[in-house]
C-alpha cells in the first residue's frame, strides 16, 4: 500500500467521486449487465436493485455497466435506463460495435442522459465517425481503454495514451480531450491469460502517478478465460470476486467486475480491502477515508 | 560493361492497420497477430516485381522497431534511455523468417537495422547523459541482431539517416562493430543531402551505399569527386513526394547515374522508406522502377 508523489484527480459524476490518494474513496464497482442474449429487463431490475443495495450498505460506489451488442437493443436498454435507474444514478454503456457507439450515443443526447453516461469505452479503433458522435453528443465521463497491441506491457499501455503507438494519429488522453471529454478513467487493459496479465495490474500505480487519473481494470476478464479454472469449479466465483482486490491493492479506483450477479461476493470482499487498506493509509500517510467509505459505514 | 542491377526498397513500405480488427482481437482474448500487414507489404513488393524485398517494417517507425525490444529503452512520446542498452532476444528475425517464407526462391531479402547513431540522436537520454557511449552501446546491441540476422537474410542495410547531417569521428567505428565479421553483403543507407559529408561515408566498412540521388541530385557531383571501392544503391524515386515518376524519368535518372558510376551501381531503389506514401503510389512508384531495372539489364 502506497500514496503518490503525483496529485491524484478526484473525478466525480452524478455524486459518484472516483479517483484520490489510495485510502480515501473506496474502489467503484462496475457490475455487467446484458452480456448474453435479448436483454431480459425484469432479471435486470432485480440484480440491480439488490446491487444498488449493496452499494449502500458497503459504501463503495456501484456502476451499472451496460453492455450493449446491438443497434436494435439500444432503446429497449436506454428505455430501461430511464425507468429504473435512479435519477442520480451514474451509469456505463459498454458497446464495442462501432455503429452501435453512433446510435447510442444519440440515443443517450435524445433522453438526456449523457451527464450520467461513462463511455466505455474509447481505444485505438476509434473511427472518424466516432469521434464526430462523441463531440455531438458528449458523455460526462470516458473510460480509455489503453490496449497497445504493439505492446502489453505498462510503458505500451503509457504509450498509447501518449501517442497512440503510431496506430491513431495522437494518443488517446489527447484524442479524448479533444472530443471535449473532461473526466477521464483509465483502464488497463487486462489481457488473455498468460498474456501478459500482471501488466494490467502493475500498470495502475505507473499511470495513477504519471497522470493522475483515475485507474482501474477488469481483472476479471482474465479469470473468466482461465481454463485451468474449470478443474476447481467451486472456487471459480471466489476467485474471480477476489482477483477485483489486486486493484485496489495497486492503488487503482474502480473495478470492471464481470456480471452484476457476482456483486453479491464483489462488494463485500472489495469493501473488505478498502477497509484494510485505509487503515494502513491513515496510520502511515493520515490519509483518513471519505465518510461514505466502508470502513466508515462498516466499523 | 557488365549491367546486372538489382530492383529493391530501402526498408519500409505503407501500411494502413485495422485498429479496430486488433481491438476485436483484444476483445475475444485472441492473440494479436502482426503477419496479415507484413504479407500486404510482401506481396506488393513481390507484385511489382523486385529482385529484393524487405519486411515492409510495418510494425512501427524504425525507430520503435529496436527501442520496443531494447533493455534500457522505454518508450513515451519518444523513446527515453533509462537504463544501459543491451540487446535482449531477437529483434526482427521472426518477421525476416515469415517474409522468407513468403517470398519465391528468386527473390532476395534484405534485413534492416536503425543504425547507432541514429537511434541515440533519436532518443532522449535519462542516463548516460554521454551520447557517444549510448551510441556504442546501441552499436554492440545491434551487432547481436546483426549476427543473427545474416542467417535469414541476403544483406542486412543499416539505416543511418543522421549521417545526413553530421557523422560523429566515432562514426565509422560505430558501423564497423556492426559489420565486422557479416558474411552477407551490408549496405549504409543515409538519405538526405550527403555531399557535406561523404569524405568521411567513404571510410565506412560497408559493401553498398544507398543515397537518395533523385530528391538531392546535387550528391553526384560530390560523389564523382572520388575514387572508392564501394558499390552504389542509386536512389532513382521519390519516397516524400506522391507523383509516380515515369519509366522515362527513371531511365532518364538511372542513366545519369551510369555514367557517372558505370558498373557501381549495384542497385535501384526508392530515395528512402515509403512508409508515408499512400499505397498505391508507392506501388506504382516500385512497378516503375522495376520496367526501368529490367530494361536496363536486358
Amino acid at each position: 500500500m502506497f500514496s503518490f508523489t503525483r496529485e491524484q484527480e478526484i473525478l466525480e459524476i452524478s455524486n459518484t467521486k472516483i479517483g484520490g490518494q489510495p485510502g480515501v474513496y473506496p474502489t467503484v464497482l462496475f457490475g455487467g449487465l446484458f452480456f448474453k442474449g435479448e436483454p431480459n429487463c425484469e432479471t435486470a431490475e432485480k440484480y440491480l436493485n439488490n446491487m444498488l443495495n449493496l452499494s449502500k450498505r458497503t459504501g463503495n460506489p456501484a456502476i451499472p455497466d451496460f453492455f450493449i451488442r446491438r443497434e436494435e437493443y439500444v432503446e429497449k436498454i436506454t428505455n430501461f435506463i430511464e425507468r429504473v435507474l435512479p435519477k442520480s444514478q451514474p451509469f456505463s454503456i459498454d458497446v464495442t460495435d462501432p455503429q452501435v457507439k453512433l446510435r447510442i450515443l444519440e440515443c443517450l443526447y435524445e433522453k438526456n442522459l449523457l451527464s450520467r453516461t461513462i463511455y466505455n469505452s474509447i481505444h485505438v479503433g476509434i473511427t472518424d465517425e466516432e469521434r464526430e458522435a462523441l463531440a455531438k453528443y458528449t458523455p460526462k465521463m470516458a473510460i480509455i481503454l489503453a490496449f497497445n497491441p504493439k505492446d502489453k506491457s505498462p510503458d505500451g499501455k503509457i504509450e498509447v495514451l501518449e501517442n497512440g503507438a503510431h496506430l491513431t494519429d495522437i494518443g488517446l488522453l489527447d484524442i479524448s480531450k479533444k472530443l471535449g471529454i473532461k473526466k477521464i478513467l483509465i483502464d488497463t487493459a487486462a489481457l488473455a491469460p498468460g498474456d501478459n496479465t500482471g501488466a494490467a495490474i502493475a500498470a495502475i500505480p505507473v499511470i495513477k502517478e504519471e497522470y493522475g487519473l483515475p485507474t482501474g481494470c477488469a481483472i476479471h476478464n482474465v479469470v473468466e478465460k482461465s481454463k485451468w479454472l474449470n478443474d476447481f469449479e467451486s472456487a471459480r466465483k471466489t476467485v474471480d470476486a477476489s482477483s477485483n482486490v489486486n486493484i485496489s491493492l495497486f492503488g487503482g479506483d474502480f473495478a470492471i467486475f464481470g456480471p452484476i450477479l457476482n456483486a453479491d461476493i464483489v462488494f463485500p470482499t472489495v469493501a473488505w480491502q478498502d477497509i484494510l487498506i485505509s487503515e494502513y493509509t491513515e496510520n502511515y500517510f493520515g490519509i483518513s477515508p471519505d465518510v461514505n467509505h466502508p470502513r466508515r459505514k462498516l466499523f | 560493361m557488365n549491367i546486372n542491377i538489382k530492383t529493391c526498397v530501402i526498408g519500409s513500405y505503407p501500411v494502413l492497420t485495422d485498429t479496430m480488427e486488433l481491438m476485436y482481437g483484444y476483445f475475444n482474448g485472441e492473440e494479436i497477430s502482426w503477419d496479415k500487414y507484413i504479407q500486404c507489404a510482401v506481396s506488393d513488393m513481390v507484385n511489382a516485381g523486385l529482385d529484393i524485398v524487405s519486411d515492409g517494417q510495418t510494425r512501427d517507425p524504425f525507430i520503435q522497431i529496436f527501442t520496443r525490444k531494447l533493455t534500457g529503452c522505454r518508450i513515451r512520446a519518444r523513446t527515453e534511455i533509462v537504463d544501459k542498452v543491451e540487446y535482449n532476444a531477437p529483434i526482427t528475425i521472426k518477421d525476416q523468417k515469415y517474409v522468407r517464407n513468403l517470398i519465391p526462391n528468386d527473390k532476395g531479402l534484405t534485413g534492416v537495422i536503425t543504425g547507432p547513431y541514429t537511434l541515440s540522436k533519436s532518443c532522449i537520454d535519462l542516463y548516460y547523459k554521454d551520447e557517444k557511449d549510448l551510441a556504442f552501446d546501441f552499436a554492440h546491441a545491434l551487432k547481436q541482431e546483426a549476427k543473427v540476422l545474416q542467417k535469414h537474410v541476403d544483406m542486412i542495410s543499416i539505416d543511418e539517416p543522421f549521417f545526413s547531417n553530421e557523422i560523429p569521428d566515432y562514426g565509422k567505428e560505430l558501423i564497423e562493430i556492426i559489420t565486422k565479421d557479416i558474411y552477407c553483403p551490408t549496405r549504409l543507407h543515409a538519405c538526405g543531402n550527403v555531399s557535406n559529408v561523404i569524405p568521411e561515408l567513404l571510410e565506412i566498412p560497408v559493401d553498398i551505399f544507398s543515397h537518395e540521388f533523385k530528391a538531392s541530385p546535387q550528391i553526384f557531383d560530390v560523389f564523382k569527386e572520388y575514387v572508392f571501392p564501394q558499390k552504389i544503391c542509386l536512389g532513382s524515386v521519390r519516397s516524400d513526394n506522391t507523383r509516380v515518376e515515369s519509366v522515362e524519368e527513371i531511365m532518364e535518372h538511372t542513366k545519369k547515374g551510369m555514367e557517372i558510376f558505370g558498373e557501381k551501381i549495384v542497385q535501384l531503389a526508392p530515395d528512402c522508406g515509403q512508409r508515408l506514401l499512400p499505397r498505391d503510389v508507392a506501388f506504382q512508384k516500385l512497378k516503375n522502377l522495376v520496367k526501368v531495372g529490367e530494361k536496363i539489364n536486358g
